[in-house]
């Protein structure tokens, strides 16, 4: 039942309707009653008048027992058309006379003998018992039996007229409630509405409008006073709003402003990196540049020395040593300088190798021999038993040493220069410490302050009397922590000095770097396929001179020199030849020397055979990733060319031979002309 | 001579050949007549009680009684038809305060210390002398014979169709200045004076 959801009005009306309803049902019914009930009792009192006249005009004829005169006197009663009976007991209690109206009346509901004097209802009639006197003396009973016709028409009548006066009435509650109840339901519609203006409009000046001081009044009053402060607090609410606005539009302008000053900046940033990468890409071409001519002046000069030697020009041979001196010089000038330039722009990278140390100082030491006899010093190595191997990148630890040991020949005359190499635990690591000491000319304190700095020689005389660039312990330095070591000094001028460094025994990366391929030296030939042309040597180079160069010093080695001057052509003369070792140059129009390093891997009738990188392009990592043997980088170190060429062939020999040999890969280095002259095989 | 008032009821019609031979038997023994009647009880209850009856609603005049609580005075003139009945019945009875005496009477004793006096049949000769004697007097005389209200009698008992009714001379009332209740009357062939009769 949706009662509760009427809305006030109807519920107004609606109580209005019931409450005067059930009021006036309430009064009419006991009115109703009431009147009945007198009424019944009237009608009772007239049947029992009627009872004693009939009784008092029968009596007679009782006590003379004349039926016709009693059934007579009774017959009087065709007046009262409510009497259904009306009967006379003998005083013995036995039917006197009788009256029935009706023909179809019904004496079996006659009472069987006469009762008490008095009336009472009997299924909804009333019947009156009354003793029939005469003089006092009983002489029989009158009963009259009623059915109350005029009682229940009454009722009936009654009830139809309180019905109608019922319907009329409340029609007009309907009616006048409905006038009246808009004295609650008015107010209260107004201010319903005023709500929903407020709600939907977001409207806060709209006003109640208040009607009367009642409750509902008092209400809208209070309403009323609610908006005003929701107005208010709006209103304030609106302030703070624009106020945010402003300021916020004044940072934006800020914001803004920094923006214009960050991509100012960028700019800025990018240029300078462009000025950076432009200056490292004029570094490369240099270096290229630089090299190339390089090579065909040492190279040649080479060529003539000692072709002026053969012939016995004496004359000549000095002045060409001298060349080919500066030249190497000139280089290691240009290789340091790049280095250098190299690790300041953070792309000096780390090529992380395991190798046995024994072995790789023994190498050094056999490179350094020139230098070490140039001005007669006694070289004294120690190596420590426990040696093992170490985890680093062995190009640059060789580096390093060679440099300090070059230096220590350099600065020593006649004297003795000692390397120490041991290892030891120190912070919960293992460390191996090289140590060179030699007996030479010494460092002041004041010249050791700026010892590893760039450019920077003990003093200016020095590098007219000794040469060199004086970078060779900046680089030496900057390799040192790059692989988290140390390098120390000890040293007095005059008494010589010790150069200490300490290297962890395993090198590791920092996490950001990738993981590098180790070098492995080239996987030898597990079986060749056919028999390798072990005195044919495969040159591919599309410089002329290289090649001439390359041809004559191979030849001179005993060695057949087969050239290509590009890539295709060097697939195919591989394919022809099947040679002993190929060297690979990288800088080539149209198939550069990676793709035929590739194609050469790829080839399983190729892929054996070692592939020794000749370029100028410094990037070892990419040549090892892609397969290659070793590294050289231009111009040529001939006798460590010489050296790994002679390495290859005794490995393919034993292998040939051997079926399968346990050879160790071939350690592999930078070949690096250093300030020396280098020692000719024949 | 008794007479027969046929009433218009279908018990009658049966019954009526047998009263036509009880009435002309009766008629053909004649005086005997009389003892069947008295033998016959019951009427006679009802006639003493109808006699009784008859004292309630009669009124006597002022100064018919001599006190209050003076009694009915009933005489029986001439033969006693009742017996004893009449006796049984009122001896307990009274009206108002008035109770009933009842006095067997023959025909030259002195009837007029009477209230009511009922006339046998056996007076019918000289009714209408036992009539003058009474006249002026306020005595209510009661007879049982047919004709008898008519020669001046004021109530005469008859019987009808076993039923015991009654007439009233109202003159011979008025003469004896006595009130006939309507209510009496009502019940009463009213019979007129016999012209001849009153002499």
């Amino acid at each position: 039942m949706n009662l509760q959801n009427l809305s006030i009005k109807g519920k107004l009306i609606l109580i209005t309707m019931l409450t005067s309803s059930a009021a006036l049902v309430l009064s009419s019914a006991s009115f109703l009653i009431y009147d009945l009930i007198s009424f019944r009792h009237l009608l009772t009192l007239d049947l029992m008048t009627q009872a004693q006249i009939i009784g008092y005009n029968s009596a007679a004829a009782m006590a003379f027992r004349d039926e016709a005169a009693a059934t007579a006197t009774l017959s009087a009663l065709t007046a009262k058309e409510d009497i259904v009976a009306a009967v006379l007991y003998s005083p013995d209690g036995t039917i006197f006379a009788h009256y029935f109206p009706n023909a179809n009346a019904h004496p079996s509901t006659l009472p069987g003998r006469s009762q008490e004097n008095g009336y009472r209802f009997e299924s909804g009639y009333l019947e009156v018992f009354r003793d029939v006197t005469l003089n006092g003396e009983r002489v029989g009973t009158l009963f009259l039996q009623s059915d109350q016709r005029q009682w229940s028409e009454r009722a009936r009548r009654y009830s139809a007229i309180v019905g109608i006066f019922v319907l009329f009435s409340g029609l007009f509650a309907l009616l006048v409630s409905s006038q009246l109840q808009r004295l609650i339901s008015r107010p209260i519609l107004h201010l319903e509405n005023a709500m929903r203006m407020v709600s939907t409009n977001k409207n806060y000046e709209v006003r109640a409008t208040r009607f009367y001081s009642d409750e509902i009044g008092r209400l809208i009053n209070g309403f009323n006073t609610m908006l005003s402060e929701i107005q208010q607090r709006d209103t304030a609410l609106q302030r703070a709003n624009d106020e945010l606005k402003t300021r916020t539009r004044e940072l934006e302008g800020e914001i803004i402003h920094r923006k214009q000053t960050q991509e100012e900046l960028l700019k800025a940033k990018h240029a300078a990196e462009d000025a950076s990468r432009a200056k490292s890409a004029f570094l490369a071409n240099m270096s290229h540049e630089l090299r190339t001519p390089l090579n065909a002046i040492i190279g040649y000069s080479e060529m003539l020395e000692e072709e002026t030697r053969d012939s016995g020009k004496l004359e000549n041979q000095q002045d060409l040593q001298k060349i080919q001196s500066a030249g190497k010089h000139l280089l290691s000038l240009i290789n340091d300088v790049l280095d250098l330039s190299k690790i300041e722009a953070g792309k000096m990278g780390l090529h992380l190798e395991t190798f046995d140390v024994s072995l790789m100082v023994e190498e050094m030491v056999t490179t350094l021999q020139p230098a070490i006899a140039k001005n007669a010093n006694n070289v004294r190595v120690r190596l420590a038993d426990d040696l093992g191997m170490m985890r680093a990148d062995a190009t640059k630890v060789r580096q390093i040493l060679f440099n300090l040991m070059s230096n220590a020949c350099k600065f020593t005359d006649h004297g003795t220069i000692a390397l120490d190499v041991s290892q030891s635990a120190m912070e919960g690591q293992e460390w191996i410490r090289f140590r060179v000491k030699d007996t030479g000319i010494g460092i002041s304190a004041k010249q050791q302050e700026k010892l590893f700095q760039e450019f920077s020689q003990a003093d200016a005389t020095i590098s007219r009397k000794y040469g060199g660039t004086g970078l060779g312990l900046a680089i030496s330095y900057r390799f040192v922590q790059m692989m988290k070591g140390r390098i120390s000094v000890e040293s007095q001028p005059g008494q010589g000095s010790t150069f200490t460094v300490y290297l962890p025994a395993q090198v590791t990366l920092d996490t950001t770097e990738t993981a590098q391929l180790e070098g492995t030296g080239g996987a030898p030939a597990a079986s060749a396929q056919r028999k390798a042309e072990l005195d044919t040597i495969l040159v591919i180079d599309d410089d002329p001179a290289v090649r001439d160069l390359m041809s004559r010093f191979l030849s001179k080695l005993g060695f057949r020199a087969v050239a290509a001057a590009g890539g295709e052509e060097g697939l195919r003369l591989a394919r022809e030849v099947n040679p002993l070792v190929i060297t690979l140059d990288v800088i080539m129009p149209e198939c550069d020397g990676w793709d035929v390093l590739r194609k050469l891997k790829s080839d399983p009738s190729l892929a054996q055979i070692p592939v020794i990188m000749v370029t100028v392009v410094d990037n070892q990592a990419m040549g090892f990733d892609l397969g290659a043997s070793n590294y050289l980088i231009k111009p040529v170190d001939r006798d460590r060319l010489a050296m790994l060429i002679e390495k290859h062939r005794v490995a393919r020999s034993s292998t040939l031979t051997e079926s399968k040999g346990p050879s160790r890969p071939a350690a592999t280095r930078e070949g690096r002309p250093i300030d020396m002259e280098v020692s000719r095989r024949s | 001579m008794p007479i027969i008032v046929p009433r218009d009821k279908a018990i009658m019609r049966v019954l009526r050949p047998i009263i036509a031979m009880g009435i002309c038997l009766s008629l053909a023994l004649g005086a005997s007549a009389q003892t069947l009647d008295s033998s016959d009880s019951s009427e006679y209850l009802i006639k003493a009680g109808f006699i009784y009856n008859f004292a309630k609603l009669v009124g006597w005049p002022q100064g018919a009684f001599a006190q209050p609580d003076s009694p009915i005075v009933i005489g029986i003139l001439g033969t006693d038809p009742f017996g004893g009945i009449i006796d049984r019945i009122l001896a307990d009875k009274q009206i108002d305060a008035r109770r009933f005496v009842i006095k067997r009477l023959k025909w030259g004793m002195d009837l007029k210390g009477c209230d009511i006096l009922f006339i046998g049949s056996s007076e019918a000769a000289h009714l209408e002398e036992v009539i003058h004697a009474l006249k002026g007097l306020p005595i209510l005389t009661i007879g049982e014979t047919p004709g008898f209200a008519r020669r001046g009698c004021i109530i005469n008992l008859v019987v009808e169709d076993n039923k015991v009714r009654f007439e009233v001379n109202l003159d011979a009332a008025k003469q004896a200045d006595l009130n006939i209740s309507s209510r009496l009357l009502a019940l009463a062939r009213i019979i007129p004076q016999s012209a001849a009769e009153t002499r």
